[in-house]
């Protein structure tokens, strides 16, 4: 219930800088997957919100009020820690009072809500039990619920799920983003996952290399993503990206991919601001969802590599090396390796990114 | 395990020359401890693996409520050493924990660089010899000779690097995010380390404690020194148990060897659990 402002946040250790500069605007009840490879920052962003690391530069404010020189415990957020951080010499109860407990709570409060966090995330059998023998699965949600039973205003998940394993993953997101609109925290939530990130953010903060790379709706950055790194970070396949020229027909702007043939004509608004720009070495980039079949003599013509079938869809990877495609088509696909086969993209779903700075061509 | 027949006798016979190195001289002070006069002193010619007579007379002895024909005039009995051992053990242990505790935890958690940890052990590249001269000189000045108190203090200043890195060793092992967890919940730094970092190092510090108090408690050579007849320890108090008649009164030394074993051997028992490690850490993912 409090809006987070980063403004110019840097932070350096010694001579390495880790985040480079941050200026991010989290919005009061807003669920922000921060979301990057290892060592982008996202991490290091985290622990500053929180006050274990303080900024080598910017401020920190919450609801206007600057958290500079805040100490940790007096900023009322709750962190969930990757390696659930359980008190090993306490039981379940007293892990779950104990944050009550250190603010004074009445002990028949702090009973009425340990047994309904419990309840909550299904920890009731084994509110008796020592922490120390617990999987990892229940270590996982008695770390939630030690911090969200305190009722923080920001609720800080530092990849939560990461050690878990697969199917209760699935579980645990659904729960997630259940606690979050019952209690309607501010959450921040950093992760290397770009489905736990699509599947729960409001927004996604998407950071490489110690800088945001994009901020926006979890369609916003897979439909739109601003530059080569966000295309292929999001999505699973990621975007493919082939190199090729921008060259005119006479049906309209098109990209000679050279070994695989021109695309179809870009879309005229995309033409036109491709035009602008005075670009004519690009990357284009297109989903592998918006891959389909063309006509014979229409489209891309390549040779399937493999078919990875993964259940409900089929994964076919065509090419190799530097124009290597994948597509995603029904799991009843016929197609089968080493055939060539024509394919095409959707009309409106073609990316175009500038191939020398990376930077997608688009209306801003 | 299809280990060969060679290895396996040799495999065998190391763990025996090594129980035997360890255990023989053990039994034969047990054993030896119950024998009357006759069967522990030269004059006794036949040595047996077992007392012929078990008798508890070398115990009486040594408390001096000896009834036997055992005719050595003992100038003070065993009770007072063992009092001195227990109190400047026990203290210097305290000593050497408090300070060594506060100290690693401190340089683990807001320490850097290794010159400060590195300078601690070094106190124990001393030979104890090149320093222990200086060291009764000065206890001269402040009156610590024969006390136990005196004793328990340089106890504690000689087994502190120990304590310190040991404890150190831990604590760099404990995840941090423990105590940031804490912090997060508005935790006080000092309620941190004594209600969250204290009690998970229990095993650490238990098993830390005993080495040391072991250490403290077999010194021979400082309490040599530093005591002269009121504070004796158990290990001088034994070097003097002998006489001009009879020599070395090993029954004697016997039964207060194996007095001397008993702290230890309980203190083991008492935090044996403690003693397997990993409980603490089992709820990581490391």
């Amino acid at each position: 219930m409090t809006a987070i402002h980063l403004e110019n946040l840097v932070k350096r250790f010694g001579a390495f800088t880790a985040l480079k500069t941050m200026d991010l605007e989290i919005r009061d009840g807003e669920f922000m997957a921060l979301l990057g490879p290892s060592g982008c920052g996202k991490s290091t962003t985290m622990n500053m919100i929180a006050g274990m690391e303080q900024p080598s530069e910017g401020r920190i404010t919450f609801d206007g009020r600057d958290m500079n020189g805040v100490a940790i415990g007096r900023r009322g957020v709750g962190f969930v820690f990757q390696n659930y951080a359980i008190f090993t010499h306490m039981n379940v109860y007293d892990n779950l009072a104990y944050g009550l407990k250190v603010r004074g709570t009445p002990a028949s409060e702090i009973d009425r809500r340990v047994k309904a966090m419990a309840d909550f995330l299904q920890l009731t059998p084994m509110l008796d039990k020592p922490s120390a023998k617990l999987s990892v699965n229940i270590l996982q949600r008695l770390a939630i619920g030690r911090s969200a039973i305190v009722e923080p205003a920001i609720f800080l998940l530092d990849e939560p799920l990461s050690n878990v394993d697969a199917a209760f993953r699935a579980v645990m997101r659904t729960e997630l983003k259940h606690l979050q609109r019952q209690f309607r925290q501010t959450m921040v939530y950093v992760t290397h996952d770009q489905l736990e990130a699509m599947t729960m953010a409001d927004r996604i903060a998407v950071m490489d290399h110690g800088v945001l790379q994009q901020v926006g709706t979890p369609l916003e950055v897979y439909n739109d993503p601003v530059n080569l790194f966000v295309a292929d970070f999001i999505g699973s396949p990621g975007m493919n990206l082939l190199k090729g020229t921008l060259a005119d027909s006479d049906r309209g702007l098109v990209v000679d991919l050279g070994m695989l043939g021109v695309t179809a004509p870009l879309d005229p608004a995309l033409s036109a601001i491709a035009r602008v720009n005075r670009v004519r070495e690009v990357v284009y980039g297109f989903r592998p969802e918006r891959v389909v079949p063309a006509a014979a003599g229409q489209g891309l013509a390549i040779p399937v590599t493999f078919i990875e079938r993964i259940g409900a869809r089929t994964v076919v990877h065509f090419g190799d090396r530097e124009q290597r495609v994948k597509a995603v088509f029904d799991n009843d696909v016929a197609v089968q390796a080493g055939e060539t086969v024509h394919v095409a993209v959707e009309p409106g779903f073609a990316r175009l990114f500038d191939a020398a700075t990376g930077v997608a061509i688009r209306e801003v | 395990m299809n280990r060969s027949l060679p290895f396996e006798i040799f495999r065998y016979g190391a763990i025996l020359l090594a129980l035997a190195v360890t255990l023989i001289p053990t039994l034969w002070m047990a054993s030896m401890a119950f024998k009357p006069i006759a069967e522990w002193s030269a004059a006794g010619a036949d040595l047996t693996w077992w007392p012929k007579s078990p008798t508890l007379d070398n115990f009486r002895f040594i408390f001096g409520t000896s009834t036997s024909d055992l005719i050595v005039a003992l100038d003070r009995t065993a009770g007072k050493p063992i009092l001195a051992s227990l109190l400047s053990a026990v203290f210097g242990t305290l000593i050497a924990m408090t300070a060594g505790t506060a100290g690693a935890y401190g340089l683990s958690r807001f320490g850097s660089g290794q010159n400060l940890p590195l300078a601690l052990i070094q106190l124990r590249l001393f030979p104890p010899m090149a320093v222990m001269i200086p060291v009764m000189i000065m206890w001269a000045f402040f009156g610590l000779v024969d006390t136990w108190w005196g004793l328990a203090l340089i106890y504690g200043i000689v087994t502190l690097p120990f304590a310190f890195w040991l404890m150190k060793t831990f604590f760099d092992d404990m995840p941090r995010e423990i105590e940031d967890a804490a912090l997060v919940e508005g935790c006080s730094r000092l309620r941190v380390f004594m209600k969250i970092t204290l009690p998970m190092m229990r095993p650490a510090l238990a098993s830390s404690a005993l080495f040391v108090f072991i250490l403290n408690w077999s010194d021979y050579l400082i309490a040599l020194l530093l005591t002269t007849r009121e504070w004796v320890t158990i290990p001088v108090y034994m070097a003097s148990l002998s006489s001009s008649m009879t020599g070395q009164l090993y029954g004697a030394k016997a039964a207060l060897g194996l007095i001397a074993a008993v702290p230890p051997v309980i203190m083991g028992i008492a935090i044996q659990k403690h003693l397997v490690r990993g409980l603490t850490f089992g709820a990581l993912k490391q």
